[in-house]
């Protein structure tokens, strides 16, 4: 689950989706802990997350998930790699 | 699996609640109300409990237990607990941490419930059940409460209430909480004998499962512990990520090792073993809401994404932020005066009344002075208090709290803090007592207590009168460009109290406060319209809450300083200027009597132990300027920072200072060190001064209230310290440095 990924394969690292974007979540590279953690917040593998839109100052920015949308910031969506749709 | 002999529990906190299981019959039905963060619990609490709440807090934590009563249709009380809102079973906070040992049985003050409420959003189905699933595989009876159903109708989304039932094997009961609708239906449930599912056994692989029972055995054992229970218990110590847990400090420590290798073990063989379950659960959740949800309905809230745009834009979302901060912030300052000063009229007559009715005398000076003093400066707070809360409750339930820490998150983040610590500091510059009160809705442990210490920091209303005195004493009323000198200094107070919070934040989370970083993810729930009776509950239950548990501590100061101030009694200085006074009343005049009458307070004041703590600490405070009349008033205004001014206008021999503070101004000013002849306080005293009165915690009420937000003794003290530290230091570098310096002779 938390094998590295090349970029050449299409994947991104959610940061660096723009708002309107969206994609499917392939990996998460992040400590075990971390990894259960976001995925009990539903961003569990397989599942499609949106960029709605970056705060004021930049960071944290705004995702949508299952319906749910969740502020998290750059640096924490940058441990998330999703498949462009 | 053969058990073996029940032995009797090897630490405290894995023992058993055996004894309530065999009264069941007798004792009230317990019962918990359980949910995702925003599911609408608290509502439902409210709803069902009414004014009948207690809260307290779990021993040891900083986690508040709410519990209320609520009575059942055939008239049958039930007791209810509020458990904090959760994602998982998984624990992630202190919060998340009690939920999961009520449930499995590990609280020891406690017990599990007899039935589970579990809420979830019914417009966030798939979300919600995640942590539904996850307390029916407890093998404990569920009701599922499919809440904001308003919501959900208004969404065009169709739930087939029968089909979720028979999906998840609990009752389901549709309700909107907000609205009062299917409360009836739920109270009834309430009352039942609710089955436990039998459909979503905790299956683990089988892989997994050997090692979960090798270690479960070496569990201490107990007899009310299912066995699926112990499994779980395995789990967590399998996953023990380092944070501190009371499930981890339990248990055996070669228990744990060989679960540390265990796990080691796993991620080799079996990777992505530890959240595979996650997974599979999100899997069964799918299947469930495929044959439930007859119609996908509107997940944009079309509302939402028009308010979003407008309050998070780039430019329009800061600025209506701080438009409306600024509204809050000036209601709490301006709209609590009047009631203050009511409540200061109330307090004022409260005491003519004792004095009235009681003769002079030790009782009617404790009466008046420590008892309806400490009362008064109590509920001097309550508007405060009450004003806030209602504006942060509204703020919270309309689901702006989350974009306003949204908005602010980054500028946060340069010291460690999150956008959730914004809004306390901000109300501190009003009170720090609500602004302490309300850390409650920051998640993160370390990030709530490095929030409280620096509120104070924050120059409170309490120091601007302060601030005035000491400015009108010693700053000359000058031009410096377009502002006076006046004005330049007190914005410096303000700015300095700003910075050594800036400071003292970052520092504490690099040092005492550091850990690892917490995810700082949060939901932006939908917009809701508040319900007025949630709104004005908290602010009551706020109120309430503060006056029951910091007020006892603010009363027992107020009169522990009133006899310091008070005793001893009489001594020879004082007996003579009554002789004196005795002497005036047959053959001199009122102004003399009255002068007489303000020399022997003053002569009280100075031989009492506060005086003598005051002199006491003259060689501590001398470097900073200070000489034993304002180590008098510094010992004072302990019970609040503007019983300053009145300690000193009694030092001066001038009558009641806040009605004027002209003459005590230039009492100051002209003030005489009788040692030396010279003027005791130059303009660098007074900045000096101001500095100490911008860094030192000077106020009973925030340590009271520090102490009953984390529920120790601990934080409180570490924050008097380091506030007091920080001050003296600062004023000695002012006070030393500007005589080194050429100013201040």
């Amino acid at each position: 689950m938390s094998q590295p990924l090349t970029e050449e394969s299409g994947t991104r690292p959610l940061h660096r989706l723009s708002p309107g974007e969206g994609g499917l979540i392939l990996t998460i590279n992040a400590a075990p802990p971390i990894v259960r953690r976001l995925m009990e917040l539903g961003l569990v593998p397989g599942t499609r997350v949106e960029m709605i839109r970056c705060a004021p100052l930049g960071d944290p920015m705004e995702v949508a998930i299952q319906g749910v949308h969740l502020s998290l910031r750059r640096s924490e969506a940058s441990l998330i790699h999703v498949t462009p749709t | 699996m053969s058990r073996p002999p029940e032995v009797a529990p090897s630490t405290p906190s894995l023992s058993l609640h055996a004894e309530w299981k065999s009264d069941r019959r007798v004792r009230t039905r317990r019962i918990a109300i359980l949910g995702n963060p925003n599911a609408g619990k608290s509502t439902l609490f409210n709803r069902l409990t009414g004014l009948r709440q207690k809260v307290g807090n779990y021993p040891g934590v900083t986690v508040e237990k709410k519990t209320g009563v609520c009575d059942l249709p055939s008239g049958v009380p039930a007791e209810l607990i509020d458990l904090p809102g959760s994602y998982s079973l998984q624990p992630a906070s202190p919060d998340e941490r009690i939920v999961r040992d009520i449930l499995l049985g590990l609280q020891p003050d406690t017990p599990p419930p007899d039935l589970i409420i579990f809420v979830v959003d019914a417009t966030h189905l798939e979300r919600h059940l995640n942590l539904a699933l996850q307390i029916t595989e407890l093998g404990r009876p569920v009701v599922l409460a499919l809440n904001m159903m308003d919501s959900a109708r208004a969404a065009e989304l169709d739930i087939d209430v029968e089909s979720l039932q028979r999906g998840l094997g609990v009752p389901v009961v549709p309700i909107s909480a907000a609205r009062g609708e299917g409360l009836g239906s739920l109270r009834r449930i309430m009352e039942r004998e609710v089955e436990p599912s039998t459909l979503h056994f905790r299956e683990w692989p089988p892989f997994l499962q050997r090692v979960l029972d090798r270690l479960a055995a070496r569990l201490p054992r107990h007899a009310a512990y299912p066995d699926r229970a112990r499994r779980d218990i395995a789990f967590a110590l399998l996953l023990d990520d380092g944070e501190d847990d009371t499930l981890v400090r339990a248990a055996p420590p070669e228990l744990l090792d060989d679960a540390a290798a265990e796990a080691r073990n796993l991620d080799k063989t079996h990777p992505g073993w530890r959240h595979q379950d996650v997974a599979v659960r999100f899997e069964t959740i799918r299947e469930i809401l495929s044959r439930a949800l007859l119609t996908p309905g509107d997940h944009h809230h079309r509302g939402r994404d028009t308010l979003d745009r407008i309050l998070t834009h780039r430019v329009f979302g800061p600025a209506i932020f701080l438009i409306l901060m600024g509204a809050v912030f000036q209601s709490v300052f301006a709209w609590a005066l009047p009631l203050m000063d009511l409540i200061d009229v109330g307090v004022g007559a409260a005491g003519r009344l004792i004095e009235a009715s009681i003769p002079p005398g030790a009782l009617r000076s404790l009466l008046v002075d420590g008892v309806i003093a400490g009362v008064g400066t109590t509920i001097t707070f309550v508007p405060q208090i009450a004003i806030l809360f209602f504006f942060l409750s509204m703020l919270e339930d309309t689901g702006y709290m989350a974009r306003a820490a949204f908005i602010m998150d980054r500028l946060m983040g340069h010291i460690g803090l999150s956008g959730r610590s914004f809004i306390p500091l901000l109300s501190s510059f009003a009170c720090a007592i609500p602004g302490i009160m309300a850390t409650r809705t920051i998640d993160n442990r370390r990030d709530r207590i490095t929030t409280m210490i620096v509120a104070p920091f924050m120059s409170c209303s309490a120091r601007l009168p302060v601030y005035a005195l000491l400015i009108g004493a010693f700053i000359p009323n000058r031009w410096i460009g377009f502002l006076t000198l006046p004005g330049l200094t007190l914005i410096s107070m303000y700015s300095l109290g700003i910075a050594a919070a800036i400071v003292v934040a970052f520092v504490l989370k690099r040092t005492v406060l550091a850990g690892p970083t917490p995810l700082y993810i949060m939901e932006l729930p939908p917009y809701r319209v508040p319900s007025w009776r949630s709104v004005l509950q908290t602010v009551y239950e706020r109120s309430w809450l503060f006056v029951r548990n910091a007020g006892t501590v603010i009363l027992a100061i107020t009169i522990l300083l009133w006899f310091f101030a008070s005793y001893p009694k009489n001594g020879p200085e004082v007996r003579a200027l009554s002789a004196e006074r005795a002497e005036a009343v047959t053959n001199g005049s009122t102004a003399q009597i009255e002068l007489l009458d303000r020399r022997i307070s003053a002569s009280a004041l100075e031989h009492s132990t506060a005086g003598k703590v005051g002199r006491f600490l003259e060689p501590v405070i001398a470097p900073l300027g200070f000489d034993w009349r304002i180590g008098i008033a510094l010992v004072t205004s302990f019970a609040a920072r503007e019983v300053m001014v009145s300690t000193m206008a009694t030092m001066f021999n001038l009558s009641d200072a806040r009605e004027d503070v002209v003459p005590l101004r230039t009492s100051l000013r002209e003030a005489i060190d009788p040692e030396t002849g010279r003027r005791a306080y130059s303009t660098l005293t007074g900045i000096s001064l101001m500095v100490f009165f911008v860094l030192a915690c000077q106020c009973m009420s925030t340590v009271a209230v520090v102490r009953r937000e984390t529920n120790s003794w601990r934080w409180p003290i570490f924050m008097l310290v380091l506030m007091n530290v920080m001050a003296w230091l600062a004023s000695f570098a002012i006070y030393q440095g500007g005589r080194w310096l050429g100013f201040g002779t």
